[in-house]
């Protein structure tokens, strides 16, 4: 446990120091580089302060954030249900993973003219783009843990009696957690990417990315930064603070 | 419960694991199955629980075919058999939340078992924060709380010191006397096969056949077993165990 605690610190103190080496090469180059290429530090914490005054990034916020968490939500769902189902037929197990892997490939991005068509200018094509993004990692991860389940730990639920569903929800289900989350923080960053990302092209309302993608168009750097800045911290606290935090709440038994 | 073998066989694929077996095993009997590794007595039992299915041949408990398993018919593995995810109180529960006793009176139930296998205090540990004797204690409760009327046992003890061992036979010992059930004990331990078993059943190398069949009859036993003596140098002998003493003498005389 002392253990697992200091790790915990040193790695915080490794963030802090990383924080500080990613500003200073930052500001190293604001001061070689013209006010109207690069921004100090401090103009873009400024501009920040201001946004985090106005309601409009609220906006570019809220929208960013359901999109992420419908499509993000969407996935881990079905990603779940069909590595768990794809894990336990030993049929089309490999044929279906071998498409997965086929899929994966794909760059998220990559879709988006083809949603676009399909679903018209909107919020959904982004929100499916973002659940692609974010399904393969998720179900490959479940599928691969299903397959490794235990066999001791199968048979003993089976001369227990378990019915399917008790041990899809008593052995499968708690028995692929670990790899679920794994594969859950890693489909986090592509649903994260593919979410800026399409908001960069599609610039549908409001959003974090469509708001980057202005500040460029009209060569505002400070504003360029400033959404870079945005999106950095965001992901960082999303992934670091709530998804470390749902982890450990999950594996409590992990860490005793 | 009566179980029935009539020509049973098993083979996976090309290999014979077991050839003709016929036995009948006695309602609260304790049969233990002695053999060198690999020889089928596991295979065996696990068709008793109906994890497998004999190839030929018919397998009866209580004269109705086995073709699934079912908690009348228990099995306690060799290790690793509790869920590490869940406590020693949940692990035991479990057993009858399968059966669908809800949790609420599964857990008053477990508690009783746990403190019948001498773990009450440790109802809230997790299985690896507790020794190897202590999860196989676990282990028994787990197998016993569902008032099994078949007790099958793969090598409960397999995987534990010789002092752990012997505390735990007679653990099970006591439950067995209390509860009643058929046992059959797969073993490679010629000792806990004498100490336990009223009738043990010796088995050649794969495909298994009966070497021999030694009926001890339910009689009082402690773990000294000088009074078997004789069986346990025979059932050593088949089993390509050397005891002929001069013969010994004359290995140490070579050495010096």
């Amino acid at each position: 446990m002392s253990n697992a605690q200091s790790t915990g610190v040193a790695s915080k103190r490794a963030y802090v120091i990383a924080i500080a080496v990613i500003l200073f090469f930052w500001q190293v180059a604001a001061w070689f580089l013209p006010d109207f290429l690069m921004p100090d530090v401090h103009v873009a914490l400024q501009r920040l302060w201001e946004e985090l005054n106005s309601a409009e990034f609220y906006e570019g916020l809220g929208n960013s954030m359901s999109r992420l968490g419908i499509g993000y939500g969407a996935a881990l769902f079905f990603g779940i249900v069909l590595g768990l189902v794809g894990g336990t037929l030993n049929a089309v197990r490999s044929t279906l993973k071998a498409a997965i892997i086929i899929l994966q490939s794909i760059p998220s991005i990559a879709w988006v003219p083809l949603f676009l068509i399909l679903m018209g200018f909107g919020n959904l094509p982004i929100i499916v783009v973002v659940a692609i993004g974010a399904f393969f990692p998720t179900a490959l991860s479940v599928m691969n843990a299903t397959e490794s389940v235990e066999k001791v730990h199968i048979s003993a639920a089976r001369v227990m009696g378990a019915s399917k569903l008790q041990m899809l929800k008593r052995v499968y289900f708690p028995a692929v957690t670990p790899e679920l989350i794994t594969g859950a923080q890693l489909a986090f960053g592509n649903a994260w990417r593919a979410l800026i990302s399409a908001e960069m092209i599609v610039g549908f309302s409001a959003g974090l990315g469509k708001s980057l993608a202005y500040s460029g168009e009209i060569a505002d750097m400070t504003g360029v930064m400033t959404n870079i800045l945005v999106i950095a911290v965001l992901a960082a606290v999303i992934d670091q603070v709530i998804l470390e935090r749902i982890k450990h709440r999950l594996l409590r038994y992990q860490y005793l | 419960m009566e179980l029935q073998f009539s020509e049973v066989t098993k083979s996976f694929g090309d290999l014979n694991v077991i050839k003709q077996f016929d036995s009948t095993i006695g309602t609260g009997e304790i049969v233990a199955l002695v053999g060198p590794s690999g020889c089928g007595k596991s295979t065996l039992l696990h068709m008793v629980a109906g994890l497998e299915q004999p190839s030929t041949g018919n397998l009866r408990a209580d004269g109705q075919s086995v073709a699934k398993p079912s908690p009348k018919r228990t099995l306690v593995f060799q290790e690793h058999a509790l869920y590490p995810w869940m406590t020693l109180i949940d692990n035991v529960a479990l057993a009858l939340e399968f059966q669908d006793t809800p949790r609420k009176a599964a857990l008053p139930e477990a508690r009783k078992w746990l403190a019948r296998v001498k773990l009450d205090g440790f109802e809230d540990y997790y299985p690896h924060q507790v020794s190897g004797g202590m999860r196989q204690r676990c282990a028994l409760a787990r197998a016993f709380i569902a008032r099994p009327q078949v007790l099958l046992l793969d090598e409960p003890f397999g995987a534990l010191d010789a002092l752990t061992r012997m505390t735990l036979q007679s653990v099970l010992k006591d439950l067995i006397e209390e509860e009643r059930p058929t046992v059959v004990l797969v073993t490679h331990d010629v000792d806990e096969a004498l100490y336990l078993a009223d009738r043990v059943l010796v088995f050649s190398k794969r495909p298994a056949v009966i070497l021999k069949e030694i009926t001890l009859g339910h009689i009082p036993k402690t773990h000294d077993l000088t009074a078997f003596a004789d069986i346990r140098r025979d059932v050593l002998n088949l089993l390509g165990i050397d005891t002929d003493t001069t013969h010994a003498v004359d290995a140490e005389g070579e050495i010096s």
